[in-house]
């Protein structure tokens, strides 16, 4: 988390190997970037499901990619359709899905390869409260049976809570960690029922104060940038 | 339904209205009067309707040497040829110069002077080059439709969404991968757009050819020329018509295959 230009989605660019880093090396398991490393998985805040593909072409595409023979891929896909509740629209092209069902069909496209790191600029962020809540269910069930590494970038601080063990707050311009939080929640979660709970009240009022400096100096910044 | 029917009802009402003033305004009765005022509304230029229609079953009856028929053949086989060659030659151009920044910016001056250059212009070179026949009407066609279909895939080539590409790479494609399943369906949706003017374009290459190929070259533009020789408006108005009939038959053809292609767009998705 951070305000906005601090770097978060860039971070996540040197991690996919789409940016290189100015200084010093970006090693992912110990390895050193070179170009797109094949154990990252990335779901782009933009929709990037293909208009042309139906729902279950879409799943398919980084089976087919890996040239997975047909039937095991599309028995995949079904499965990981049904999980994320998108039964019945196998065979709907996106043009016919409303956002909400387009990011998921981007979430289980990008899960059903299997990446072992999963990286997620502000995925959620384009959809209404009710869908997003939806989606972040659905991404820790289906999380939750692999349990891979997910660097999720969000500017929502509850979505960051009911998601993440590790909360890492940047600072404004120039990009620093500031701060790495610790979430001291069980890790079945229910987005809704989390929120009435005690302990997420104290980690939303911890991170809350670290988040908000940082939020009024990005003004701050911002302000006097405009004004030069 | 019933608006379409309408539709409907009002181009037949058009129809039936412009052949039966054709039709009336030349009767002999009246022909005098009229072509007083207006001197091309004679027989003689415009024929009529009922001469040219009785000129059509002539046309295609063994009595002429070759038949009508034979002849809207040759046409649609030269037109098909070099409208198939052009779509295909013009895509992948358009593909791998869309893809390719450089060598697009190291070409792009001859394209723009080619491309200028009035394709009628290049009808005596290639008559010279290719002679008379079939080659000729073909290369006339594909030099129009390469073009059209060219410009259209190079900017939907050039225009693929960056983010489809790299969402396509991060799920593991390779480089042939990100072609076929991204970069060809994307561009796919601008070559369509330029297919229905393609295939209008590529008649009029090779009615051109017509003109110039003469009786060895045959066909609807052959017709058209030998009914000026002949100052013969009813045989011209038959080459016309079905030179018409059959421009919307193709277009309409493009059309279904459109539909068919493409349903994956919202203005191809089933209402309901």
């Amino acid at each position: 988390m951070g305000p906005s230009g601090c770097g978060k989605s860039t971070i996540l660019n040197m991690i996919a190997g789409l940016v290189a880093p100015t200084g010093g090396v970006m090693r992912v398991d110990g390895q050193a970037l070179t170009g797109i490393p094949p154990q990252v998985g990335y779901v782009f805040q933009k929709d990037t499901v293909l208009p042309w593909r139906t729902v279950l072409q879409n799943v398919t595409l980084g089976l087919e990619y890996r040239g997975v023979p047909r039937a095991e891929r599309e028995r995949r896909a079904r499965e990981a359709i049904r999980l994320a509740g998108l039964d019945g629209f196998e065979d709907a092209f996106p043009a016919t899905l409303s956002g909400g069902m387009r990011q998921r069909v981007a979430l289980i496209r990008t899960l059903v390869v299997e990446p072992e790191i999963l990286l997620m600029d502000e995925p959620f962020g384009a959809l209404d409260t009710h869908t997003k809540l939806r989606l972040q269910g659905q991404l820790l069930a289906l999380w939750i049976g692999r349990r891979q590494t997910v660097v999720f970038v969000t500017h929502d601080l509850a979505e960051a809570i009911t998601l993440a063990d590790r909360v890492i707050v940047l600072t404004s311009r120039p990009g620093r960690i500031k701060h790495v939080h610790a979430v001291k929640l069980p890790r079945q979660r229910d987005v809704i029922r989390i929120r009435e709970t005690d302990q997420y009240a104290r980690e939303f009022s911890a991170l809350w104060h670290v988040l908000g400096e940082e939020f009024a100096k990005g003004e701050t910044a911002e302000e006097a940038g405009g004004t030069a | 339904m019933t608006d379409r029917a309408r539709v409907n009802a009002w181009r037949l009402a058009i129809l039936i209205l412009t052949f039966g003033l054709w039709e009336g305004l030349t009767h002999p009765a009246i022909t005098k009067a009229v072509s007083r005022v207006v001197y091309f509304v004679d027989p003689f230029f415009i024929s009529r309707p009922s001469a040219i229609w009785s000129r059509f079953w002539y046309l295609n009856s063994g009595a002429v040497r070759v038949p009508l028929w034979q002849l809207l053949v040759s046409t649609l086989e030269s037109t098909l040829l070099g409208f198939v060659v052009g779509v295909g030659s013009g895509f992948v151009a358009g593909l791998v110069l869309g893809r390719n920044a450089r060598l697009a910016a190291v070409l792009q001056p001859y394209i723009v002077a080619f491309n200028s250059l009035p394709r009628i212009a290049l009808v005596p070179l290639v008559t010279m080059i290719f002679g008379f026949g079939l080659l000729a009407k073909v290369v006339l066609a594909w030099l129009i439709v390469f073009f059209i279909v060219f410009f259209n895939t190079f900017q939907g080539a050039r225009g693929v969404d960056p983010d489809l590409v790299h969402a396509a790479r991060f799920l593991g494609a390779s480089e042939p991968q990100v072609m076929r399943t991204v970069i060809v369906p994307s561009a796919l949706a601008w070559t369509f757009a330029s297919l229905t003017p393609s295939v209008s374009f590529a008649l009029i290459g090779v009615v051109i050819g017509e003109f110039i190929g003469g009786e060895s070259g045959g066909g609807i533009g052959y017709l058209i020329i030998a009914s000026l020789g002949n100052l013969n408006a009813a045989d011209m108005m038959v080459a016309l018509l079905v030179l018409g009939l059959t421009g919307i038959v193709l277009a309409l053809g493009i059309h279904q295959l459109e539909a068919r292609l493409l349903r994956w767009r919202p203005e191809h998705q089933a209402r309901g």
